[in-house]
């Protein structure tokens, strides 16, 4: 084998290696150079990918959004006595109802939630809640109670469950946008996920270079090194899914024009491979700076207004292309912030927030009940809709996997889709 | 580790006869960013307590300051006078051109900071320091003002090697600190808890070991910590002078006298043993006897930083075979340790050496969190190992000097100037290697740039790559210089 005078090549697609193997190469006989994903899925059968299958954009507002200020209770004095100077007054907001309304920055958000493009989900969050950024976040990540310690993400386990509509190797399951892979996607089993760096450039290399360290990443680890073993599992399957991606992106043109950020940026990407019918089911696509705690009022106008023009302009492209019955888009955040302001005209940990859902596909419209404000200062808010439920409700009725299998408890859909 | 020893006695120190080069190797490489063969081999020489009190000595090893820090220093009264001296619609664009201005000066001092930390001299102690600076978050994203942060990497280099209790209070003083956990804002009546929270949380004690009302109690304590002009100062009538209630114990407490209580409880041991096992050894979490063990042990120890780090280092338990060349270089050691390797000096262009690192994962002084990096595998995933790819193919291409800026053209007269101008590895750094034979050209190779041994397959194709040019001398060096890129692409390099 050391001495092979062919180099191995690697076939980008599942198509692709099929056709080698169809030409009389047996799979067996260079099983050794193929990724072990490759050979395992072509003789487990994996199912046909389909064309038309529903995708979920996740999107993580990093930080602790301050729902409050999110979706205001106008008419609600005890909102004004907590916000002395951060309270929205009624004649500022985007009317959602008598007495809802979105913060002045959602203006684009607000235009779907008229058409019934967006559902919002009132006062998400969990029993026990933790204030710790980490805990919290990997709490929403892994969908664990508060108490429980869980390992896996819960877009992890989607993957582990193996359910129809699973893109076959090497065609990533999951995509993020960022340059840190989410804990949501961690799983039991190996998932080919894919990291799509927001500053990725155009960049080649020397062919013969590439071939000897395809070669190289292919040989025997040290025995019992997990560490090297995970390295070469990630780099080949990096250097499939390069070669993939570099395709699509190349030459593509968003249907829409996009803000100019590194947000909207990572969205048009999303819409680029959706529509260049990437059989993945899931994005994830970060946006950071909500941890307040200090003159609040710019910084986090600033951010709803990234992620409501971001978020429209998706939603544009996909229309444009006729995706937009294809894709949900759903916000996340740790954890909503306290009601009460503090003396920094910012806000700390706090509880509860609400979410967002965004799509042609959803239910538009108010979903579950405002928190009370009926609070002591510094009281937090008690939650009234678990998160879980809304994760429930995107597996059972979105991704088609039935939740039950992925998040313990039980938890009943909510009727935004 | 057998099973039969007591967990105390991993953290012996490691017996004369077991320091061989691959101990040294190992030790560097952990320590540091590279083990060379010319420092491998003074090492060896030296011996471990030795070599341990070169890289941990009793007098810290410091950077210079930065020239742009001390010129934002000593712009900073007269800025707050002009400050706020300013009409309200002039006061934004002070303020814009105060933040470009900071963000230019962390761009220098990542530069300065790389070219100290890679001479083998400083590497120990710059490694170190950024361990502390991964416990002790502060981000200059948020503070704003680069000579804070300059001058909070100085004091936790300054206490780096003393007594543990020390560097916190310290660091609590830090004006960095005080604005990144928003001490400033915390006052009597109205504390602010963050500095509190992460203080138990994430500096000294670790989540479930201290309570909601602990924290809450102990931000009562830090109420007046003020920086204004980036100098610490005790605002009197901010503070909260009232009883309060901490770990059980009830007092009239200040900020020093919280952290006091916060090292007299059991979890303060273990917690930066962890934190070091976490940075140094392992992803996996040593067992907590162990840990409790070498945390035991250095209360007993007064709490001593350089006592704590001769004995992690010198340990056992840090030698034993299943932490040898298993761990995952981080972003700024693949970098650094790729300078030592092939004998380079840091480009001191922010585009082709700080976006790369940004890539990679890390950008120095801007962590992503109050967490610091989390590190090991989480460096690793398809877009970070295209960026080291680049990186790697970067510094084997001369770039196109022409077409670069003239301040940065500037930059690499200056670098020349300081006789730091290697910057590519050029085909002639491979001439004492196109002397052997492919076979032995090969074995030096894989032993001078890799932590692990590798397969005989894997050595095949290595040789087998260099065959075609040992007819030509200059194919040959090409060919040996593209071998070296590739190793250091591969997935043995990326490990330590």
């Amino acid at each position: 084998m050391a001495s092979h005078p062919t180099t191995p090549f690697l076939p980008s697609t599942r198509r692709k290696f099929l056709q080698y193997t169809g030409r009389g190469l047996g799979l067996l006989a260079f099983s050794r150079f193929a990724p072990s994903f490759l050979v395992g899925s072509t003789l487990a059968g994996a199912p046909a990918p389909e064309k038309d299958r529903s995708i979920l954009v996740l999107i993580q507002l990093a930080g602790g959004n301050d729902g409050l200020n999110t979706i205001v209770p106008f008419e609600d004095a005890d909102y004004h006595r907590l916000r002395p100077t951060l309270g929205l007054a009624k004649d500022r907001v985007l009317r959602l109802s008598d007495t809802l309304g979105l913060h002045p920055a959602c203006g684009a958000l607000h235009r779907l939630f008229l058409d019934g493009k967006l559902s919002i989900v009132q006062n998400v969050g969990y029993p026990n809640p933790n204030r710790s950024h980490f805990r919290s976040t990997e709490i929403w990540e892994t969908a664990s109670p508060s108490e429980e310690f869980l390992a896996t993400g819960w877009i992890g386990r989607f993957m582990d469950n193996n359910c129809a509509g699973r893109p076959a190797a090497p065609d990533p399951v999951a995509v993020h946008l960022s340059n840190s892979l989410p804990q949501s996607f961690v799983g039991e089993g190996e998932h080919t996920t894919f990291g799509l760096s927001p500053d990725n450039r155009n960049y080649r290399e020397n062919e013969e270079n590439r071939r000897l360290l395809q070669a190289l990443a292919h040989q025997p680890g040290p025995p019992g090194n997990d560490s090297s073993t995970f390295l070469r599992h990630t780099l080949l399957n990096a250097l499939v899914n390069e070669q993939k991606m570099q395709e699509l992106l190349s030459g593509h043109r968003p249907a829409t024009t996009y803000p100019e950020n590194n947000f909207a940026y990572s969205l048009s990407q999303v819409a680029a491979l959706v529509a260049a019918g990437l059989p993945t089911r899931v994005y994830f696509v970060p946006l950071s700076g909500f941890d307040t705690h200090s003159n609040q009022a710019n910084q986090h106008a600033n951010l709803l207004t990234t992620l409501s023009d971001g978020l429209a302009a998706l939603q544009r492209d996909l229309e444009s292309r006729h995706l937009d019955r294809q894709v949900l888009t759903m916000t996340f955040s740790e954890f909503g912030r306290r009601p009460s302001e503090n003396e920094s005209r910012g806000t700390d940990h706090g509880t509860a927030a609400p979410l967002f859902v965004v799509g042609s596909s959803v239910r538009g419209g108010l979903h579950g009940t405002p928190p009370s404000l009926k609070l002591a200062p510094n009281q937090d808010l008690a939650f009234s809709m678990d998160f879980r439920r809304a994760y429930a409700t995107v597996l059972d009725r979105w991704l088609g996997c039935p939740a039950s299998g992925i998040i313990a408890g039980g938890f009943e859909p909510i009727s935004f889709i | 580790m057998s099973p039969a020893l007591a967990p105390a006695d991993p953290w012996q120190p490691l017996p004369d006869d077991q320091w061989d080069a691959s101990a040294a190797a190992h030790l560097l490489r952990r320590a540091g960013w590279s083990a060379t063969p010319s420092e491998t081999a003074h090492a060896k020489a030296d011996g471990l307590a030795r070599t341990l009190d070169r890289l941990f000595p009793a007098a810290p090893v410091l950077p210079p300051v930065p020239d742009q820090i001390v010129r934002l220093r000593e712009a900073t009264p007269g800025f707050a006078k002009k400050l706020a001296a300013a009409p309200e619609a002039e006061k934004r664009l002070l303020l814009r051109e105060a933040r470009e201005r900071s963000q230019q000066a962390v761009q220098d001092l990542s530069l300065r900071w790389l070219q100290f930390a890679v001479r083998p001299e400083n590497a120990a102690y710059a490694k170190w320091v950024l361990c502390l600076s991964d416990v002790y978050v502060v981000a200059a994203q948020k503070v704003n003002n680069t000579a804070l942060i300059w001058a909070h990497f100085d004091l936790i280099g300054r206490h780096a090697l003393g007594p543990a209790p020390e560097l916190t209070k310290a660091v609590s003083r830090s004006p960095a600190m005080i604005e990144y956990l928003d001490l400033n804002q915390s006052k009597r009546g109205a504390p602010n808890e963050n500095f509190a929270r992460e203080l138990f949380e994430l500096f000294l004690l670790g989540e479930g070991n201290y309570t909601e009302k602990d924290i809450k109690e102990a931000a009562r304590a830090f109420t007046g910590y003020r920086a204004p002009l980036g100098e610490f100062r005790f605002a009197l009538a901010q503070h909260d002078p009232g009883l309060k209630t901490v770990f059980s114990h009830t007092g009239r407490f200040d900020g020093d006298a919280v952290i006091d209580l916060a090292y007299r409880q059991k979890a303060a041991g273990a917690f930066l043993p962890h934190e070091l096992a976490k940075f140094y050894l392992t992803d996996a979490a040593l067992p907590a006897a162990q840990l409790d063990a070498l945390g035991d042990w250095w209360r007993d120890h007064g709490y001593d930083l350089r006592a704590l780090a001769h004995r992690f280092f010198g340990s056992r338990l840090f030698y034993a075979p299943e932490f040898r060349g298993n761990f995952i270089k981080s972003p700024v050691q693949f970098y650094l340790g790729m300078l030592q390797d092939l004998n380079l000096d840091v480009t001191p262009l922010p585009r082709f050496t700080l976006n790369p690192l940004r890539q990679m994962g890390q950008m120095l002084f801007n962590p992503p969190n109050v967490r610091g990096w989390v590190g090991g595998r989480n460096w690793i995933n398809s877009s970070t190992l295209g960026a080291r790819r680049r990186l790697v193919e970067f510094v084997f291409a001369p770039f196109n000097e022409a077409k670069l800026n003239a301040d940065e053209q500037m930059e690499l007269a200056t670098a020349r100037a300081n006789g730091l101008g290697h910057f590519v590895a050029a085909p002639s750094h491979f001439t004492a290697l196109a002397q052997l034979d492919t076979t032995a050209a090969t074995d030096r190779l894989l032993s001078n740039f890799l932590a692990v041994p590798v397969s005989p397959g894997f050595r095949d194709w290595v040789r087998q790559f260099l065959l075609p040019g040992t007819k030509d001398e200059s194919q040959h060096l090409r060919r040996l210089r593209r071998a070296a890129a590739v190793l250091m692409e591969s997935p043995e390099y990326q490990l330590c």
